[in-house]
């Protein structure tokens, strides 16, 4: 009885805190919106809106808004907001809030986002946006498609993963038949027959025969192997464990969070099988398993982002298509494996300098199948 | 002795005095007999509170002016009351209106359309709103009957499948489209709703585990459709569906061109909200859901077919669930995805706390429905305006349903006498019968 009526005098005294505390800050509510300034500061506003996955998802989402904080540390007058969409019913209404709270740049991530983006930059055509890996089609010229040549990077994967095969075998599979995912693809065979037309070598590549098609217009036909998801590990883990059993011993998955598998499998496998990584660093994406990177054939979407926002603060945006490649860091391969020698790693400095001056081409088809 | 003794004797002595009391006195005591209301309007407050101390506690700016308190207090509770302030007024004019933008919209006639109309929080809590009310009248009505139908997250996904499969492949005018694409979504949702109602009609089946289990089957059911059938635009390999026609699509009240995304789904879900109130108060059938929702064995006593209400009762259930998903796709979306009300954006599953906080009832449905809508859609505004994460407008929604809940706490914090619960009594019994 005793106790009860203890707390019963605590709970009260919380209540009657509370009640104080709230007259306070409803006093505060009421006060008219204009007597405290809103906290904005003076200078340049980049906002992004992410997909599902939210600013922590260590991929996309993470690295456009790491893009953001990039150009904010580069220039201290921008400020950064950023809002997560829990479903793609957000989107509209985030990229919405950001135009009434006059973002200068507004950035979105993803194919998913697209036509979102494309309404919004149509209803306001003086708004610029930046979307990360995707090109809407607007009739407004205040859209930036952030897209990347990762053939180019991939390429340089392709390169590194014939020069440490000791099977002469090397292989690759996607998560879905669609151009940005095969665009890997067909860079790493490129890369691949590059080495064994200069070195006189016969590696060979599972999971992926280029065909004929413009690569400068987008078309990397082929025919290969694919998961049928990008999250599916077990797909990942039974498709590489395959590759392992013909005779590869690296193998580039681009499958997104499937690659996990591959790397199950080459642990399973043993010591001797290695992943190459897609899209970001495995090292710092994934350190646990960094042992079983050889390297990883990254996208540069914070420099791209980067610099969209910092174009934007300083007046000098333009609409269109940003192209990431090997010389802006929107593409390219980084060693993870110790034990790659230094003649190989300067090997990829020399190819690196070709493909950007354009006398080395990532078309697989220029070269000799093997 | 203690609080308590000494309140029930004072009430019992006071009791016949009653009416010679003034005005304030009785209103004090009504405010003391805990109506559902009052309780509800407590926890919202004690929501807000509890969500400012979560503020105080979480934002840099407040914390590192507390470690300097000792040098400055003042300057400590200033920017404590301050960014609560910031953050209460934004989630404020996000959602409901700005008034200082209301007044110079009323003073200069400018402002009330475009992208940034004074009238845009307001829709967009409305448009927010919309398939919440139509799927908590469907989640209430089984809490009714005493069925916890906790699969209208899945039934609202059949609802939205099936929607844009009629909305998306015929072609046919606004006239036929519109009302065929809704009743394909309430159709969608009563087939989710039949397999549950079935089972637990005839085979004894728990609806909780059932109707649970099915959720994660519509998913994936979902991305099925999505990935492999005719369904997923043409072209495309992200599992996004075709876009509805424009004859299947719930237009915009005001017009495309207004900005104002609020559509005529508001209109279905007053229509819907009509309906239960008559269904539950003036039909024959839901005096019979009731009647069986309140004790089964004298329903059956009293000759109510149990199995038959039970498996209507997952009809409409179901078909309402159904609805709100279809209401979701034809007047907001316009496509599904394979985040399509996955996760938090999953209505079905806020419905049932929406319904909770409404007693079950219609029209408490309907004003649970606008605050829980306008807590989202106030919390984007206050992360975009102030940068405190949209969380915590979650937070303040969970505070208010677990004090809803739980009346006896509100009871005690607030010294009422009374505190009744028979809605949430009602809606808990549905696990043990």
């Amino acid at each position: 009885m005793i106790s009860s009526s203890l707390k019963g005098r605590a709970l009260r005294a919380i209540a009657g805190g509370s009640i104080a505390a709230l007259a306070i800050s409803s006093f505060a509510v009421v006060a008219p919106a204009g007597a405290t300034a809103r906290p904005h500061t003076s200078g340049f506003l980049a906002c992004v809106v992410t997909d599902t996955g939210g600013i922590n998802d260590h991929s996309f989402n993470a690295s456009a808004y790491q893009g953001l904080k990039d150009a904010q540390k580069a220039n201290k007058s921008i400020s950064i907001k950023y809002l997560s969409s829990s479903s793609s019913s957000d989107y509209a209404p985030n990229i919405n809030t950001f135009i009434s709270e006059k973002c200068g740049i507004i950035v979105t991530v993803g194919f998913l986002m697209d036509s979102a983006t494309a309404d919004a930059a149509n209803a306001h055509p003086s708004q610029k946006f930046a979307i990360v890996d995707d090109v809407p089609t607007t009739t407004s010229k205040n859209v930036l498609s952030l897209t990347y040549l990762t053939n180019q990077g991939a390429f340089l994967g392709g390169y590194l993963a014939a020069a440490s095969t000791k099977t002469g075998s090397v292989a690759t599979y996607g998560g879905i038949n669609i151009p940005p995912v095969t665009i890997y693809m067909d860079g790493f065979v490129a890369g691949v027959r590059y080495y064994d037309k200069m070195l006189k070598k016969k590696v060979k590549v599972l999971g992926w025969t280029p065909t004929s098609g413009d690569r400068s217009k987008g078309n990397y036909n082929g025919s290969g192997t694919f998961a049928g998801s990008f999250t599916d590990q077990t797909a990942g883990q039974t498709i590489t464990s395959g590759f392992f059993s013909a005779g590869a011993d690296i193998v580039f998955p681009v499958a997104g969070s499937v690659g996990l598998g591959s790397v199950a499998a080459a642990k399973s496998a043993g010591t001797g099988h290695q992943i190459i990584w897609v899209d970001t660093d495995g090292c710092v994406n994934d350190a646990p398993d960094c042992s079983w990177f050889l390297g990883s054939v990254t996208k540069g979407v914070e420099p791209s982002v980067n610099a969209a926002v910092s174009a934007a603060a300083k007046g000098t945006f333009k609409g269109g298509i940003y192209s990431g490649t090997l010389k802006n860091l929107g593409t390219g391969t980084v060693v993870d494996s110790k034990s790659v020698s230094t003649t190989v790693k300067n090997a990829l400095k020399t190819i690196t300098a070709g493909i950007e001056s354009g006398k080395i081409s990532v078309d697989p088809t220029k070269y000799p199948a093997v | 002795m203690t609080d308590q003794a000494t309140n029930v004797a004072a009430a019992s002595s006071e009791a016949p005095a009653a009416p010679r009391r003034s005005r304030i006195r009785r209103a004090w005591d009504w405010y003391l007999e805990g109506h559902p209301v009052i309780v509800t309007g407590l926890a919202i407050f004690l929501g807000l509170v509890i969500g400012g101390i979560v503020i105080i506690l979480t934002t840099p700016s407040v914390l590192h002016a507390w470690s300097n308190f000792f040098s400055d207090p003042w300057n400590a509770i200033k920017v404590s009351f301050d960014s609560v302030g910031a953050a209460y007024r934004a989630m404020f004019t996000g959602s409901i209106v700005d008034p200082s933008a209301f007044w110079h919209a009323v003073t200069t006639g400018q402002g009330w359309t475009g992208g940034s109309s004074v009238l845009t929080p307001m829709s967009e809590t409305l448009t927010y709103a919309t398939p919440l009310v139509i799927a908590s009248i469907g989640v209430g009505i089984g809490f009714q009957t005493g069925v916890f139908n906790i699969g209208a997250n899945g039934q609202a996904i059949m609802g939205g499948i099936l929607g844009t499969y009629v909305g998306s492949m015929i072609h046919v005018p606004m006239a036929i489209h519109l009302p065929l694409t809704l009743l394909a979504g309430i159709l969608g949702g009563i087939l989710a709703g039949l397999i549950p109602g079935f089972l637990k009609a005839y085979t004894g089946a728990h609806e909780v585990i059932v109707t649970i289990m099915l959720n994660y089957v519509i998913v994936y059911f979902l991305t099925f459709v999505l990935l492999s059938t005719a369904l997923e635009a043409p072209g495309s390999a992200d599992g996004v569906s075709r876009t509805l026609d424009t004859s299947a699509q719930l237009p915009a009240i005001f017009g495309a061109s207004s900005g104002l995304r609020v559509n005529y789904g508001l209109v279905v879900a007053i229509v819907v909200v009509i309906f239960a109130k008559w269904f539950l108060e003036r039909s024959t059938m839901g005096f019979d859901f009731r009647v069986t929702g309140a004790n089964p064995r004298a329903a059956r006593t009293a000759g109510i077919n149990n199995k038959l209400i039970l498996i209507l009762c997952f009809v409409v259930s179901g078909g309402l669930a159904g609805l709100a998903g279809v209401t979701q796709v034809s007047g907001v979306n316009h496509y599904i995805d394979t985040n399509f009300l996955v996760g938090s954006a999953g209505i079905g599953f806020t419905a049932i706390t929406v319904s909770l906080l409404g007693q079950n009832k219609p029209i408490g449905i309907v004003w649970g429905s606008l605050l829980f809508a306008a807590l989202s859609v106030g919390g984007r505004q206050m992360q975009a305006q102030t940068g405190i994460p949209y969380d915590l407008a979650t937070v303040i929604q969970a505070v208010v349903v677990l004090l809803v809940a739980s009346p006896v706490l509100i009871k005690e914090v607030f010294r009422l006498r009374g505190a009744k619960t028979s809605g949430i009594q009602l809606a808990t019994k549905g696990w043990s019968s």
